[in-house]
């Protein structure tokens, strides 16, 4: 028989999550922290990010994605935080036992006493967006491109349409140029940038590459590799406007339409789900609906920033080390968090205690301009702050100090809202 | 393979690996090992045995009386036989055929007392489905009531009236059961030529006297026509024609098999009853894959173009608009992936199995669309009593193997036995694609199986790597990378599906170079 490892945490993914959540709970006071990575060095995605614009917040100053991950890399070097990489985990239960697989100890078990998911998201695809047409070679993600070009050291095509503004598809549009692969263009189906106005400027606009708005991808053309796609400029209700086609030779077609929390393996574990952000309803300090089990990152919900996951992560390893050291704050009821006028979600959805600070994360609905936040409970404002302009691929950040929750009297749920300034 | 030179002469020349081809191929091995396979694409079920779904009809969608009908009802009946020792599953979950409010066009039913309406969809309308059924030879079907219909599938429309249970509805993965019969039929003897196009038939007085492909000339005395979408074009050069292959589309969406596993048991179909027009397909239902994925599908549309895959932006609108009516809380957003295949029907709408009289020793096993993978065990039967006539040997040979052994899974083996081979070949443990639990020694396995796997859907169809939600995003340049090591070729060669579908474009910087273009 093997031995059952029995580790105070098992954190499942070593990216910019995975990272934080570990060396928070090693912090923390755990003694005995397990990090599990299904790829062969740590990291996740960042390795592959080679362009700037990581670590503002966390670091105040500018790093590019593997600079970021190897800050993390190196303090963890200084601890014995277990390592496992090249480890694919195969199951996670409800009481917390691991499954995983690895060529050097085949299939192990572990046992932890608490669990910090940190999978990740993965890349919508084609299908998921029904883009209809030939299936040919040379349809991909932006972030399966990036890998190929940045890790892999090839390139994909020599011509590419790039469909979906999200900031990987934006970061890929000047890197393909850079490359000397021609970006035709970028179309986006929404009448405004799918990522942020930082990379829109630094990446499209610096290099005179065409951003079509309100446009979509309505056919793919080619039997054996990529010949075209036809391109259709859509109405208000996005459905394509008859006439409005124009086909565009090209040998790639690189998606970059949204991505999803990767929770199979919280769904194994029969954690509940949250449908607007496809990731674990958890409470203040992370905690998922199963108890012991954490949660951190893009798993959670896709955050625009690594910077906000880093934030996410040190919640969550501290959490699971007071959870297991028994020092946790537990308050008798959970206190919801309701998503109000123009906000799609809020992580956390709940709050277990009011005697921490807590970091509420959210995205509005549509783009508003001038606009106040309002973080509101029993009429009372908690926090509040204003903003030039709103856009649902920015996430917005409300911080609010635990004193604020003793002044709200007694609070039974806390409310965001979006409103105009002018209100 | 590709540089393997063809045979001088062969006993047998199936044209076409397919199902039909493959099976029949496999088939004669029983009898004598001098076969040869002849197919024009990379791999073998790389046309329509790769894109349908999966399903052994009963035969009851179809005429009474025709010879598509009989071999469809033989067929299903000998499906457990004929893939005894092939190492490939095969389950029947049976069909249900739901009856609901608009089984009645409403036209007919709008002026109909409610107590005749309901005697309609409850009783009469199943008892003759029913009969319909046992007069074809189909045994075992039954009526459901509300009751049980909820019960075996609790996502069926509450407009269900009632129901007809088919039990002998099975499922089958239609190209790793063509790959498998491709294999067990090389066991035995038989000799496959990919890459290996057909462009004549060499008849002389009226006696077939060889094949001549792209890659040289074949005598023989006997040729297997089943070269599918192209049977017409095949059997055209022998002058044995006379027949048009045209081309219906048949679009199926696949949903992720988390998120629909469960969803439907058996195959699920609503029985409407024919409007005006003709329909030209069974109507297709919801049906799980073997591997738990929910398929919805197929469309039925005449394309004149025999390589039109691709699937219109109506066809995923009919398809969701067909089947909400009957899963009304269906989840739209766990699509994963859609396929089209391409049915090869003849005009006349029936499968065309003979021995020609224009050119002796020329069989044609033609349009064989759909139930053609239902009705493959029962095509084979009499495909091999024609060749006897032509001088098959009658003889069963004593050293026929009858086990093809089917590659190892990963995800199918227990704990204890994934520690065995990780031990002996650590690429065991080492997960390449992460949705199907694909490790890497299966990917180099099947690289080198008894047809070895040359490329990204080879692969894939052997393995399941790329087939899961992520479609290929997370091992796509992983698996290249491990195609381009085995073959020992640069990864800028690596195809998807042979000629002409390179995945990638070039190395790193080879465009930045002067004289680049």
């Amino acid at each position: 028989m093997k031995e059952v490892r029995k580790p105070d945490v098992a954190v499942i993914g070593a990216g910019p999550a995975g990272l934080g959540a570990a060396l928070a709970a090693h912090e923390a006071g755990l003694r005995d922290v397990m990090l599990i990575e299904r790829d062969i060095e740590l990291g996740g995605i960042l390795p592959q990010c080679i362009h700037d614009g990581f670590g503002s917040i966390v670091f105040k100053e500018v790093l590019t994605g593997p600079q970021y991950a190897q800050r993390f890399i190196d303090e963890i070097a200084k601890t014995d935080i277990e390592i496992k990489l090249d480890t694919m985990v195969l199951d996670l239960s409800p009481e917390k036992r691991i499954k995983a697989v690895n060529s050097r100890e085949g299939v192990i078990e572990i046992e932890p006493k608490s669990v910090i998911l940190a999978m990740g998201c993965r890349e919508r695809t084609r299908h998921q967006i029904m883009i209809p047409g030939f299936r040919p070679a040379g349809i991909l993600c932006a972030g399966a491109a990036q890998r190929d070009l940045n890790i892999e050291g090839i390139i994909p095509g020599t011509r590419v349409v790039i469909l979906g503004s999200g900031d990987i598809g934006l970061i890929m549009a000047r890197r393909f140029t850079l490359e000397g692969i021609e970006v035709e263009g970028v179309y986006e189906i929404m009448d405004h940038p799918g990522g942020i106005t930082r990379n829109v400027v630094q990446c499209l606009n610096d290099y005179a590459i065409p951003l079509h708005l309100s446009h979509t991808v309505t056919f793919i053309h080619g039997r054996k590799r990529v010949e075209g796609v036809t391109v259709c400029a859509v109405g208000e209700d996005l459905k394509p406007l008859q006439g409005r086609e124009r086909m565009i030779p090209c040998d790639t077609l690189v998606l970059s339409v949204g991505l999803i929390p990767e929770n199979e393996l919280s769904k194994k574990a029969g954690i509940k789900l949250d449908e607007a952000t496809g990731g674990p309803i958890v409470d203040g300090m992370m905690e998922t609906s199963v108890e012991g089990i954490f949660a951190c990152g893009n798993v959670v919900n896709v955050f625009d920033l690594v910077d906000y996951v880093t934030q996410s992560a040190r919640t969550a390893g501290q959490a699971a080390a007071q959870y297991v050291m028994g020092t946790r704050k537990r308050e008798g009821r959970p206190i919801e968090v309701i998503a109000g006028k123009n906000v799609k979600f809020v992580v956390p959805q709940f709050l277990n205690n009011l005697e921490d600070n807590v970091s509420l994360y959210f995205r509005v609905e549509h783009p508003e301009r001038a606009v106040k936040v309002h973080v509101s409970a029993n009429g009372k404002l908690l926090a509040r702050r204003k903003a030039k302009m709103v856009r649902p691929p920015e996430m917005i950040q409300a911080n609010i100090p635990a004193e604020k929750f003793a002044e709200a009297g007694e609070i039974t749920s806390i409310e965001v809202d979006v409103v105009s300034d002018e209100e | 393979m590709e540089q393997v030179t063809l045979p001088v002469e062969a006993g047998v020349v199936v044209i076409g690996g397919g199902v039909i081809g493959c099976s029949i191929a496999r088939e004669i091995t029983r009898y004598t090992p001098d076969v040869v396979i002849l197919e024009k694409e990379s791999d073998v079920a790389d046309g329509t045995s790769k894109a349908n779904n999966a399903e052994i009809h009963s035969g009851i969608g179809e005429d009474y009386g025709t010879l598509k009908q009989k071999l469809n009802v033989r067929g299903n009946f000998l499906y457990e036989e004929f893939v005894e020792g092939l190492g490939v599953d095969f389950r029947r979950q049976g069909l249900m055929i739901v009856i609901t409010d608009r089984t009645l066009r409403s036209e007919v039913s709008k002026y109909m007392p409610k107590l005749v309406k309901g005697y309609l969809l409850k009783k009469l309308i199943p008892k003759l489905i029913v009969r319909n059924a046992e007069k074809k030879g189909i045994k075992g079907m039954r009526r459901l009531d509300r009751d049980e219909i909820f019960r075996m599938e609790p996502h069926v429309t509450p407009h269900a009236e009632s129901a007809v249970f088919d039990p002998t509805y099975g499922l089958v993965s239609p190209y790793k059961l063509t790959i498998a019969l491709a294999e067990h039929a090389v066991i035995n003897g038989a000799r496959l030529f990919l890459n290996a196009e057909v462009t004549g038939i060499r008849v002389e007085g009226g006696q077939l006297r060889g094949v001549v492909t792209d890659r040289g000339e074949i005598k023989t005395g006997m040729v297997i026509n089943a070269a599918g979408l192209f049977a017409d074009e095949v059997a055209e050069m022998a002058g044995a024609g006379g027949f048009k292959i045209h081309p219906r589309k048949g679009a199926t969406l696949l949903f992720d098999r988390d998120a629909t596993a469960e969803y439907v048991h058996s195959s699920v179909a609503e029985f409407r009853l024919p409007g005006k027009k003709k329909r030209l397909s069974k109507g297709g239902g919801a049906m799980p894959t073997l591997e738990g994925n929910l398929q919805l599908g197929p469309t039925a549309i005449e394309t004149n173009d025999k390589y039109d895959t691709s699937i219109s932006a109506e066809e995923i609108e009919e398809i969701f608009e067909r089947f909400y009516y009957l899963f009304p809380h269906f989840p739209r957003s766990a699509m994963i992936s859609a396929f089209s295949g391409i049915r090869a029907p003849t005009l006349e709408e029936d499968f065309i199995i003979g021995a020609s009289e224009e050119a002796r020793g020329f069989v044609n096993v033609a349009g064989i669309q759909s139930p053609g993978l239902a009705s493959a065990p029962a095509i084979v039967e009499m495909v091999v009593e024609i060749l006897h006539r032509l001088g098959l040997p009658d003889q069963k040979r004593a050293d026929f193997d009858p086990i093809r052994p089917a590659p190892l899974k990963f995800s199918e083996l227990s704990d204890e036995e994934r520690d065995a081979l990780i031990a002996t070949d650590p690429r065991w443990g080492h997960v390449i694609c992460r949705c199907e639990y694909v490790t890497e020694a299966e990917v180099v396995n099947v690289m080198h199986g008894i047809i070895p796997a040359t490329n990204m859907d080879a692969v894939k169809r052997r393995t399941r790597v790329g087939m899961g939600r992520c479609q290929g995003s997370f091992c796509g340049s992983r698996v290249a990378a491990i195609i381009a090591d085995e073959l020992g070729i640069p990864i800028t060669e690596v195809t998807k599906d042979g000629k002409g579908s390179q995945v990638f474009a070039g190395e790193m910087k080879s465009l930045l170079k002067e004289g680049a273009s």
